[in-house]
């Protein structure tokens, strides 16, 4: 047995399919590593969501100014953030060392949406058109407090470099659906600046390079070195594979290395790669009214709109794992005017990939997320002015969204304190949540993992891999599935 | 059991193998062997108690279950019974069918299978014998060689330990290789490079038994030997020239890999290579080479992402030593040991943090702002001419500060006449700018009374307020003042400021002025700020290691009036920064005296009041700031204080007071001596300024205290101290050894230490065979793999000690080795039998790694350069990929010439956005300490090798040597190209083959000469001259397959 799926398009090995192809894939990759340890196979259950498709809001989008609606904040605009409030919670050294920490009030207008009633801020209106759809989560907490920790810790279940990232744990755990593009694909929109990304946040840590996220980038190689050299035809290129292939069957027949044939069946599908990719990243067949959903940005290759269309067409042909970014979001100074454009570059795209979906029955087997690391201080960083505040990172509590496969639309779950400053039980108290303790009401990190592992049909405690005589997953030793938020 | 489909063994592989090798070995490894009498502690039995039980029955205190521990025969024995199976708590509890008392239990996702069960069964009748973990107890002194029945098999000890195994199993070993693979698996084994045609043939026509040995010499002596073992140790060290967080700065290191590579070369020993890494700075006498070994303690990730808390970053630099020295030097997992006890392993927090203390006491600082101001502790690597014009210059400054001594001294006389004059006033010259602060001009401006041109200016949120004299100015603790300063403030410009400060309460922090550049994360300039309510005043380079700072024994007093006055005498020393609190010289204590560079600040601004995200002076008072160009004589700040103490002392003449007034204040003579001697200062820095730095290691004065930090975190309550220590489970710490790196190192390297010599002899076995005789190189722990040849690996590891740890000894004695010699190739049988060639019964075989990959291409091209060493290089790279993710960085701009083909160990290494194709050959992000690769096999792979530029120029090269050098036939042309690549010669059907892909593709190149003419540009190389260019593309396209050829890219 090998965690080798057959349709994984990284490690195809054409003459050794199992047996146990019908199998889900999942099972099959959980079974072979529990079967190992000595374990039975787990007999894990089937998932809501086949996909996901993870927009991540790079840089910690302000929550007081997109979905927590926080009147207070307005009333008190200019008054120093209490003590009680605060509560002794450390702040990163951006703003530790200001002499005023004044509240600062949303700039935005805020109105209810939906059947559901969900409060959205007037910088997302495209978002309220799909408000039913979502499940929104006002109460994420993390531990991090600065991007590169905190980003590493969302997308790897770890602050430490060297762990697998969501999209690996997720093609190792469940494999290919497809057979000409990878499993996991990483898609960045182009020229924003801002915050960085680092290959980790992709990275397979342990896990076998095959799991690695493949990024796409917009503009003629969607992929590092897939098309070939100038002046090299499809026909001469075919020619030499011919020939290599024939060429390595002489070498399998003096060296008897089943290696080598896996090696030959990498060439055919990079080779086959080179025809997929080039036809999903291609919208000519994309018919006008779907462009006209996605808004005028998705002519140009590379915006965030254009993502979600490439996203949605990735999905559609059975990629597994299609995890978008969009940087832009830390705004520490400057903040009304910024996230105006930020909101602008995200909303409507992000909308339009659930309808899309949707209209193609997709969305029933696709999870959708949507949000950043953390989120951002309901004080003013710097200067607060009459039209003007900024906002530094927040980890105690944020918004993220979810929608599709398996999620209960139309709910918002959790709530903060009248400052947006602290998770609050029902009553509106704050409280202090902690990983170690699931807190109704409260999200950590880990539990969305937990969770979204959960949509997939993933046991979050089984899908393990020994490293270092140690089991590693992507929750650590932590997480609990949120079932108030399942459909 | 199937897996021989998945890839090669010397990876850390999938779940399947990672778990399944020591279930492997468990079940069949030490069962292999006809039945074994009895049940093996170490080899079965514990391996599954540590996998299955030990989580909640094991060393970790805090979540022991039933006070029951299975690691401590003493406390197992209750539940144990031995020889009564059937008594045994252990063995009930496994068995029974009530699924309240079945272990494990159900929730903890753990099972045993029935055969587990009757192993452990049976180890409990057998008396369950308990024995130490293997790898914690010293190798012993002598390793007897096993007998062996075929005894003209072996050609050295190593054999008969391979050999005796694989009698025991009835196997026998493989037919020796061709020579033609064996030079090409030593040659790429031992320099990372193809051997060349002509050493090819050297080789086979030398039928000498010593040929073998020939060539291993020949390889070993070639200095890309050190360079291919670099390749490996800079995994290890996770050497990379970026730091690797956030903005991912470049962090200036590869001095440290140059250093390695000619260790290696020069064939340091072993335990010399891990002393001078480890504490090469406390050897005495220690020399440069020595301190820069030691870079290998800072090659971790640092940070300089705004906000970060320093505090919490400096640990987990030193949590990144400890965890580096566990895995590249002990095999251990000591990183669990950060947040709990070590589940598996006896090892403890107190033994994690006790080792930390070896490495938290340098001169560091958490964040780094901008890496050309080197984090400290930092090594200067002049040049020879560097030093020299350093050693004059010295010498020049000494000369003139002796000759401005004899100047003053010789100015009695004009001192007395001067004193002798009727006029004199009580002038405090230089002053370059006076505020009174008492009216706020237009446009925000404040008046300067001693020059109008240059006024001060205030953020608005500031106001006046009543003040000393007049209004003064009221800070709002955000926004600050400024005023031009005298020039550039650094080592070289005197300067000095005075004022009037009233605080409202004693001030814990707050910037009273700075003239730095800088962010969050570090500042470098002038600096005076409040510390604790005493004055801090400091020039920095880099905080803290690069400084020089002294801070006031008083504090300030709070709702008072204070005179304030600093002056700085341009010497570069701590001595010469002066602090007066009320005309007055403050006490001070000198915190740092150590600035070996310029501050670089730039700018001409003294900013008052605030820092860009520090604490400001909220709610102060300042009033009256006067600014001078030079550094004042403490009768002058008197006089600026009071008004009056200069005017009086020269009033009645005061000989005393005023001789030092006059040397710094009125004699043109001393000023003319003083500005020689500061313009000779400013050489020498500006020197000093220019030589490169690399961080290395070097100890404070006094040790920090350490720790225990519960969950690792750094603000964890310090109630737990902890001295410098190593684990009480391994070897005794060297008695007479200092408890410091040095000992450490002694310690480590101990012949008693059972780990070290261990860990770096399977390292090196690794390399040559595809995985080591413990396939977990990095973990020699009780969850590691256990050794397929413990004896094998213990006469290894005793023999490299009492070889004086010779590494090049050891890798000779493998190469020349039966074992390695074998061929590679595995009847279906044996492969079956044994997948992974655990015993050895056939050679190694491999695919190259990505840097070989990348190399040989490079080679057989024609176009590798044979420099060693220096700056990284920048080949071909998809262009722009590190902007792209990172505004932080620049666009990846490659190299024009030589540097686009240097040996891949020398292209630059960007931790966040690694060179893509080196990552889809499976090189590590350099982020953490990897001492064993992954081989895996994946569609990017082809798609680097026939379209990334640089093989793609590579193919063409060869394809044009192919044309000019290959002889006259196609045949022969391209079994000179397959040699190139493959080494061997190719077979009659390959160069059929060969040959017929060539024709086919001048046809597609004659049909489309557009085409051709493109495809010859790919790369910087311009395609030559006079050769038929559908010929030469299609020479180029042939040759691409060839290095594309599994015989290519693998050793077998």
């Amino acid at each position: 047995m090998s965690a080798n799926e057959p349709l994984d398009p990284l490690t195809i090995t054409r003459r050794h399919f199992l047996s146990g192809a019908g199998l889900g894939l999942g099972a099959l990759a959980l079974g072979v590593c529990e079967a190992a340890s000595g374990a039975p196979a787990a007999p894990q259950f089937s998932g809501k969501a086949k996909r996901i498709i993870y927009l991540f809001q790079s840089g910690g989008p302000a929550q007081q100014d997109l979905f927590d609606y926080k009147p207070l904040l307005n009333e008190k605009n200019g008054e120093q953030l209490p003590d009680h409030v605060r509560g002794g919670q450390r702040l990163t050294g951006m703003s530790v060392n200001q002499a005023s920490i004044p509240l600062a009030g949303s700039a935005f207008k805020f109105a209810r949406h939906g059947k559901c009633g969900a409060w959205l801020s007037e910088l997302l209106p495209h978002t309220g058109s799909v408000v039913d759809e979502l499940c929104i989560i006002r109460s994420l907490f993390t531990e991090a407090i600065n991007h590169d920790p905190a980003i590493t810790f969302f997308q790897t279940g770890s602050q430490i470099a060297g762990r697998p990232s969501m999209g690996s744990w997720v093609s190792y755990g469940l494999g290919s659906m497809n057979e000409n593009l990878p499993a996991f694909v990483v898609l960045v929109t182009k020229g924003k600046g801002d915050q960085p990304l680092y290959a980790r946040l992709w990275g397979n840590g342990f896990l076998d390079s095959r799991y690695q996220g493949v990024k796409f980038a917009a503009g003629k190689d969607p992929v590092f070195y897939l098309t070939n050299p100038e002046g090299v035809s499809a026909a001469g290129r075919r020619a030499l594979l011919d020939k290599l292939e024939e060429l390595n069957r002489v070498q399998l027949e003096r060296e008897l290395d089943p290696e080598i044939e896996s090696r030959m069946a990498q060439y055919e599908m990079a080779y086959r790669m080179q025809t997929s990719v080039p036809e999903v990243t291609d919208f000519a067949n994309e018919p006008q009214h779907v462009l006209d959903l996605y808004g005028p940005d998705v002519r140009t290759p590379g915006t965030f709109a254009a993502n979600c269309l490439l996203a949605r067409r990735l999905a559609e042909r059975g990629v597994r794992f299609i995890q978008l970014y969009h940087q832009g979001w830390d705004q520490h100074g400057d903040l009304p005017r910024q996230i105006r454009g930020q909101a602008r570059e995200t909303d409507q795209p992000s909308a339009a990939l659930l309808k899309d979906l949707k209209r193609r029955g997709l969305l029933h087997d696709t999870l959708i997320i949507w949000g950043g690391e953390f989120g951002r201080t309901s004080y003013s960083q710097g200067k607060l002015t009459k039209d003007n505040y900024g906002r530094d990172h927040h980890p105690r509590c944020f918004t993220v969204w979810l929608a599709g496969a398996g999620v209960k639309g139309g709910l918002t779950y959790g709530r903060t304190d009248d400052y947006g400053y602290n998770i609050a039980d029902e009553h509106g108290e704050a409280i202090s949540p902690d990983k170690a303790t699931f807190t109704p009401g409260a999200v950590h990190v880990h539990d969305l993992q937990a969770t979204i592992l959960h949509l997939l049909g993933i046991d979050h405690e089984r899908l393990t891999f020994k490293f270092q005589g140690r089991r590693f997953r992507l929750t650590d030793v932590h997480g609990h599935v949120v079932k108030e938020l399942l459909a | 059991m199937r897996r021989w489909h998945s890839s090669r063994s010397a990876r850390p592989g999938t779940a399947v193998l990672a778990a399944a090798s020591v279930l492997w070995l468990a079940t069949h490894a030490a069962a292999a062997p006809p039945a074994p009498a009895k049940v093996d502690y170490n080899f079965q039995v514990r391996p599954l108690l540590a996998d299955r039980c030990f989580v909640c029955h094991g060393p970790d205190e805090k979540k022991r279950k039933a006070k029951l521990r299975l690691d401590d025969p003493a406390v197992a024995r209750r539940v144990l019974a031995p020889g009564k199976p059937d008594e045994s708590e252990l063995v009930r509890r496994i068995t029974t069918a009530d699924p309240a008392e079945r272990m494990p239990p159900r929730k903890s996702n753990l099972t045993l299978n029935n055969e587990e069960i009757d192993l452990l069964r049976r180890w409990v009748a057998e008396g369950a014998e308990y024995k130490p973990h293997w790898a914690f107890l010293p190798p012993p002194d002598v390793v007897p060689l096993p007998s062996v029945a075929d005894g003209k098999w072996p050609a050295g000890p190593l054999d008969r330990f391979v050999l005796a195994r694989l009698e025991r199993d009835g196997l026998k070993p493989s037919a020796a290789a061709s020579k033609e693979d064996w030079i090409r698996r030593a040659t790429f084994d031992l320099t990372g490079l193809p051997p060349t045609p002509a050493e090819v043939d050297a080789f086979v026509a030398d039928d000498a038994p010593a040929a073998f040995a020939r060539v291993a010499d020949r390889l070993l002596a070639s200095p890309r030997f050190g360079e291919r073992l670099a390749m490996d140790w800079l995994d290890a060290a996770r050497y990379a020239d970026s730091f690797g967080y956030q903005a991912d700065g470049d962090s200036h290191v590869w001095p440290w890999r140059d250093w390695v590579i000619a260790a290696l070369n020069d064939n340091l020993p072993f335990d010399r290579f891990v002393t001078w890494q480890v504490a090469g700075d406390l050897l005495p006498g220690a020399t440069r080479p020595q301190r820069l070994a030691t870079a290998f303690c800072r090659l971790h990730r640092m940070t300089n992402e705004g906000g970060s808390i320093p505090e919490e970053w400096r640990n987990e630099y030193v949590s990144d030593r400890v965890q580096t020295l566990g895995t590249a030097f002990l095999g251990l997992t000591l990183e669990c040991t950060r947040c709990h006890d070590h589940k598996y392993d006896p090892f403890t927090m107190k033994d994690y943090y006790g080792l930390g203390a070896f490495f938290n006491s340098i001169d560091e600082w958490g964040t780094y702002d901008n890496s050309a101001f080197r984090p400290t502790p930092a090594l200067p690597l002049a040049s020879p001419e560097q030093e020299r014009a350093l050693a004059a210059g010295a010498r020049e400054v000494e000369a003139l500060a002796a000759k401005l001594r004899e100047v003053e001294k010789s100015r009695d006389g004009a001192f007395r006449a001067w004193l002798g004059r009727p006029d004199l006033k009580p002038d405090v010259p230089g002053l370059m700018g006076y505020y009174p602060l008492d009216k706020l001009e237009a446009d925000n401006r404040l008046a300067n009374l001693a020059g109008a041109k240059s006024p001060g200016s205030t953020s608005p949120a500031n106001t006046l307020a009543p003040g000393k004299v007049g209004q003064s100015l009221r800070f709002t603790g955000d926004d600050g003042a400024n005023f031009p300063a005298p020039a550039a403030l650094d080592r070289g410009q005197p300067f000095a400021a005075s004022f009037w400060l009233q605080t409202p309460e004693v001030m814990k922090q707050g910037m009273v002025f700075h003239h730095q550049a800088g962010t969050d994360t570090g500042f470098h300039g002038v600096e005076l700020s409040f510390d604790q309510g005493r004055l801090f005043f400091a020039l920095v380079r880099f905080w803290p290691g690069n400084a020089a700072a002294v801070r006031t024994r008083a504090t300030l007093p709070a709702k008072e009036w204070v005179h304030v006055a600093v002056s700085y005498d341009a010497s570069g020393r701590a001595s010469g920064l002066r602090v007066y609190l009320d005309g007055k010289p403050a006490e001070v204590e000198v915190l740092r005296d150590r600035l070996t560079k310029n501050v670089e600040a730039g700018g001409g601004t003294l900013t008052f009041g605030e820092r860009m995200r520090s604490t400001g002076l909220k709610g102060c008072l300042l009033d009256e700031v006067r600014i001078h160009d030079r550094a004042l004589s403490e009768i002058e700040v008197a006089q600026l204080h009071d008004g009056r103490s200069l005017t009086d002392a020269l009033a009645r003449k005061d000989e005393a007071a005023l001789r030092p007034y006059y040397l710094a204040a009125v004699d043109a003579e001393s000023a003319r001596a003083r500005e020689e001697l500061r313009q000779a200062r400013q050489r020498l820095f500006a020197a000093q300024t220019g030589v490169f730095e690399i961080m290395t290691m070097e100890e404070l004065p006094h040790p920090r205290q350490a720790y225990v930090l519960a969950r690792g975190n750094y603000d964890a309550p310090h109630d737990r101290p902890v001295g410098r220590d190593i684990p009480a489970s391994l070897s005794p710490f060297p008695k007479e050894a200092p408890r410091d790196r040095l000992g450490l190192a002694r310690w480590l390297t101990d012949p008693r230490n059972p780990l070290t010599a261990r860990v770096a002899v399977n390292r090196y076995w690794q390399l040559f065979f595809g995985r080591g005789i413990v396939a977990t190189t990095e973990n020699f722990g009780t969850q590691g793999a256990l050794p397929t040849h413990p004896e094998l690996l213990d006469y290894l590891a005793r023999d490299f000690i009492v070889s004086g740890w010779d590494v090049k000894a050891l890798c000779r004695q493998i190469v020349l080795s039966s074992t390695y010699r074998q061929r590679s190739v595995a009847a279906p049988e044996l492969r079956e039998r044994d997948p992974d060639n655990l015993l050895l019964a056939r050679g190694p075989s491999r695919r190259l790694s990505a840097e070989e990959l990348r190399d040989a291409a490079l080679a057989a091209g024609g176009l590798l350069s044979q420099k060693i060493g220096g700056p990284p290089a920048k080949p071909y790279q998809p262009p722009g990929m590190w902007h792209a993710m990172n505004a932080f960085l620049p666009d990846y701009v490659a190299d024009k010439g030589e540097g686009l083909h240097r040996r891949s160990l020398y292209t630059f290494w960007r931790r966040t956005s690694p060179p893509p194709n080196m990552l889809a050959f499976d090189a590590p992000s350099r982020e953490v300490c990897v001492v064993r690769r992954q081989t895996t096999s994946t569609p990017l792979q082809p798609l680097v090798l026939l379209n990334d530029p640089q093989f793609v120029e590579a193919a063409r090269a060869l394809g044009e040597r192919l044309l000019r050098e290959g002889g006259a036939t196609p045949e022969e042309k391209l079994t000179y190209a397959f040699r190139l690549g493959a080494t061997r010669k190719p077979s009659e059907r390959e160069l059929r083959l060969l040959v017929q892909l060539y024709r086919d593709q001048v046809q597609l190149f004659r049909a489309d000469p557009t085409g051709a003419q493109k495809f010859l540009k790919t790369g910087d190389r311009p395609p030559p001259p006079g050769l038929d260019p559908a010929e030469l593309a299609a020479a180029a396209t042939t040759a691409g397959a060839i290095l594309n050829l599994d015989a290519s890219v693998t050793t077998r």
